[in-house]
Parts: C-alpha cells; structure tokens; sequence
C-alpha cells in the first residue's frame, strides 16, 4: 500500500469525524484549495481510501483499516505518543520481571553513553585535496555564442557594497574567506 | 587627440571601474556570472539547455542570420539557450540539459564540454591572474543517493585552468549573503531551482545546516506532463510564463496540476527542514524570529510565496518565524551571493 502524505491522512481523519462529509467542509477543516481537496479525495477514492456518494465523501474499506490498524495517519501526535510509551514500560516491566537484573537499554546512544563513549559530532573531514586537472574540452567545439552573445543585466549595487562591508566586518578576525564554512556545520559566534 | 586613442582611454578607464571578484551561479536551469563594474552589478546568463537539430550548411546558416546559439560537435549540431526549449517545443520533444539535479549529468555524455562552453561564455576571462570566482554548489542531497564531490571538483578544475582561483559556495547560503544583510546574515535561505532544492539555515553568516532535496521545477515538468499527457518541456514554459498560484478557479487542466505538484514540493521541503531541525544536535539559541527567503526560478510563479506560508502555518517549524518572502531577485540572489563572498574576498588581499 502506498504511504499517504501528511494532507491525505488529514482528509482521511476529518472525513472520519465528519463521517459523510461535503468537499467545501474537508476544505475548511484541512484548508487548501477546493479544487486541491477535490483532486487528492479523487485519488483517494481511486486507491479505495474514500467513497463518493450523492455529494459527499465516506470512509472506505482501505481508509478504515488505515484508521484501525495497517498505516497511522499524522493524527493526534501527542496520544500516539502517549499510547506508544505505555506499551513500552508494559514491555520493558514485563521482559524486567522474566529476566531479572538484566538491564534493557533504550537506544544505541544509551549504550554507548553507559559504556562512556560518545559519538563525535561531526563527521569524518576528508583533509586531503586532489588538484584535478580539466582540459577544456569545450576548445573542440565550434560555436557561434561570441558572435551572439549572453544575456546581460544591470542592477545598481549600493546596497552590495554595504552588504560587503558588514560581511568582513562579521570574518574581520578569521580572515580566511568563506570557503571555509562551505564544507563546515560547526555555528561560530559573532567575533568583532 | 585621435578617435582611436580616445577609444582607447575610455577602454582603460572602464577597465579600472570593473572590481575584482566574480560570482557564478551553477544551477540546473541557468549558468549565471555577476561581476560589478562602474557602480552597478552586470549578470551575464545562458539557459542550460540545448537539442539536437539537423546538421546541414542551409541550418547552420539560417540559425546564424536569427542570432540563434548553436555548438557543434563532430557531425551534431545543437541549438543552445533559450531557443533550444523553443525549439523542443516545436517539435514537441524535451531538450537535452547538461546538468541534472543540480551537478554535471551523469547520463548527458555532451554534458562536460557543453556546460564548459556555457561556463567560459558568461564568465569570460579573469581580470587577473587567480582571481577570485565564488561558484555555486548544491547541499548533499537528502533523498538521492549520490554526492556532489565530482562536480565540484570538474567545476573547480576547469575554472582554474581559465586562470581563477575558485571557491565553493554553497547554493542557499549564496541567498543568504545576498538577501539578509539587514538581519546580520542570520535566517534561512531557500533555492527552489531546476533540480533541486537548497536550504541553508544560517546564523551570523555561518551555515548551521544546509542540504538539498532532489526534487523541484525538473520533477514538477515531469510529474505533470506524466499526470497530464504532455512534454515536460511545453509544461515547463506553461509554468514560466503564465502560472498563478493564487489563483483558486478557472483552472486549465496542466495549471490545476502544476498547482497540485507544488503543493507537493512546499510540503516535502517544510517536513525536510523540520527533519534537518530534529537531527541538528547544536542549534544557537537565535534571539530573534528568522526570516526566511525564497528564490530560484521555480520560486517565479504568482503566488508562490502565499503558498508557502500557507502550508509553513499549517506544518510549522520548531523555530519562530517572523517573515517570508520573495529574494529581490529571485533569478540573481545566488550569483550575486556570490559576488558579495568574492568581493569580500579580494578586498582583503
């Protein structure tokens, strides 16, 4: 079964509340435009999400069994949530009580944090740099774009020269030019 | 004093007005280089795009007399430019593109020399030797499984052996140095181009995380062509030159469409940015709402922007957010971002 998208399940649970429920009313619950609402519930009919009858839209048999089990639909995130942590301290006490003294970790991170590892935050930097060298294979071609031209445009550039000037004041102490956050994630504070 | 030597003073005198420091904006849809010169910001720009016509001396001629571009190569003859998605559309086919997703196509096998002719042509030669060029560069694709290390590399090559000194800068964080100035370079910047999408969260001029998805214009063309039985090429000028998002009626059955993919796209690249925010182990604490800027050319449309802050509202991001809007220049904010991290460069020289 294809997945739906976060739209579709809105859809599907407002045409669930409303049980029958006209386009113009799903439109104002989900939003969007009438004619985007009417194509995504003709798609959901087309894969038997919704049924269409005299005007308004129902709940069929694959919009059900998504509702009751197969898929979860981005619905009340806070109950799912709340649901899906009880049954994991159901779980968690039950396995505990069967094999005892065994500790059960949460996550891989837990582990490695008990075992006194952290991950690094960064990723592996490639540090090495091979210097390719490019012919210009462009030299076998023959072309009449010299004689044609580009496309050219102007803009005034006051406010550039203004935006310059706050750049380097903001990398005065570095002075190492931008490339070298091109490859870099790493948020550095403000240094004047 | 002689004409030609009057000439030929105004020619060293506009030389020295023209600043060092170039910035090129490598996208999927439009090669596009600004240098400044005499107090202005001057873009050069070529359509990435070419087809295949036939190759007789009558052809070559009649393209030369309408000042079409055309590239030869061995026994092919290819219309470049604007005029090739003209001429795709007249024979209603889809022109060929040198780039997809936003790096040097893999399965083009004219891509390299072509996208190197259409570089040299809007970049021209350097001022001086090993000055500085600022060239753009897609975010590691989130949903696609390939890097953009080799196009990097083949870009930054062939603009060294035109004799600059070539630096990287990423797409979005490009609209950023252009756009937000004002706001201390900090918010978030998004490129909504041919092949894909750039975002680039920003704070104090530093990239906090940047990415792209590899999805945009390219596969909303061909989504709807498949939805609606049309070339991709005849959607795409569709979508350039007459789509409004804003409008809700009176839809023809390729903008209905149109209209329904780029909801699509809005919403894969909100839940993107949200995805990025949840693995973002660090984030600074930003004192203010950021803005956020959209540019690019599938960001053109009437009513792109409503449309975006439509759904942000409705799928929200885990920081504030104080406005949305249009980059001035939606097609020249990567290029001139470029400019502005080029010219910062050279005056430190």
């Amino acid at each position: 079964m294809v997945g739906l998208s976060g739209t579709e399940a809105d859809i599907i649970n407002c045409v669930a509340r409303l049980k029958l429920a006209k386009k113009d009313q799903i439109r104002r619950q989900v939003g969007f435009s009438l004619e985007y609402i009417g194509y995504v519930c003709r798609d959901l009919i087309r894969r038997r999400y919704l049924g269409f009858s005299k005007g308004h839209y129902f709940l069929a048999k694959d919009g059900i069994k998504t509702l009751l089990s197969e898929e979860t639909p981005k619905v009340d995130r806070k109950l799912l949530k709340a649901l899906a942590g009880e049954v994991t301290r159901q779980i968690s006490g039950e396995l505990k009580r069967i094999v005892k003294g065994i500790k059960i970790p949460v996550s891989v991170r837990e582990i490695r944090k008990e075992r006194g590892f952290e991950p690094s935050e960064e990723g592996i930097k490639i540090k090495t740099d091979f210097d390719l060298p490019v012919e210009d294979e462009s030299l076998t071609l023959e072309t009449n774009i010299d004689r044609v031209g580009t496309r050219m445009e102007k803009e005034k550039s006051d406010d550039m020269d203004k935006t310059v000037r706050l750049l380097k004041e903001l990398h005065k102490p570095k002075g190492n030019g931008l490339a070298s956050h091109s490859q870099s994630h790493k948020p550095r504070g403000r240094k004047r | 004093m002689s004409k030609t030597k009057t000439n030929k003073s105004e020619i060293e005198g506009l030389k020295g007005q023209i600043q060092k420091g170039k910035g090129v904006d490598i996208g999927t849809m439009f090669v596009k280089c600004a240098h400044k010169e005499s107090g202005e910001i001057v873009f050069r720009s070529q359509r990435n795009a070419f087809f295949g016509v036939e190759h007789t001396d009558f052809t070559k001629k009649i393209l030369d007399n309408s000042r079409v571009k055309y590239i030869i190569k061995g026994d092919n003859l290819y219309v470049v430019g604007d005029e090739a998605l003209q001429f795709a559309n007249m024979f209603n086919k889809d022109t060929r593109r040198p780039l997809s997703k936003g790096v040097i196509s893999p399965t083009e096998k004219e891509a390299l020399p072509i996208v190197e002719l259409l570089i040299k042509s809007v970049v021209g030669e350097p001022t001086h030797k090993g000055e500085i060029v600022y060239f753009s560069i897609p975010g590691e694709p989130l949903d696609a499984d390939f890097n953009v290390i080799y196009h990097i590399k083949m870009v930054e090559g062939f603009l060294k052996t035109l004799g600059y000194a070539p630096k990287p800068i990423n797409e979005a964080h490009a609209i950023i140095l252009s756009e937000l100035a004002e706001e201390d370079f900090t918010g978030m910047g998004l490129s909504f181009g041919g092949g894909m999408v750039n975002v680039c969260l920003s704070f104090m001029s530093v990239p906090i995380f940047k990415f792209s998805v590899a999805k945009s214009g390219d596969w909303i063309d061909q989504q709807v062509a498949m939805a609606v039985d049309e070339t991709a090429s005849r959607v795409s000028s569709i979508k350039e030159s007459s789509l409004d998002l804003s409008k809700e009626g009176d839809l023809s059955k390729i903008e209905s469409a149109l209209s329904i993919y780029y909801n699509h796209l809005i919403e894969y690249v909100i839940e993107s940015i949200k995805q990025e925010f949840a693995k973002a182990r660090r984030l600074p604490k930003i004192p203010k709402p950021i803005s956020i800027i959209l540019s690019g050319g599938t960001s053109l449309p009437k009513g792109f922007s409503g449309r975006f802050k439509q759904i942000l509202d409705r799928l929200k991001l885990p920081i504030p957010v104080g406005s949305v809007r249009m980059a001035s220049q939606p097609l020249r904010s990567v290029a001139k971002g470029a400019l502005v991290a080029a010219s910062a460069d050279e005056s430190k020289r």
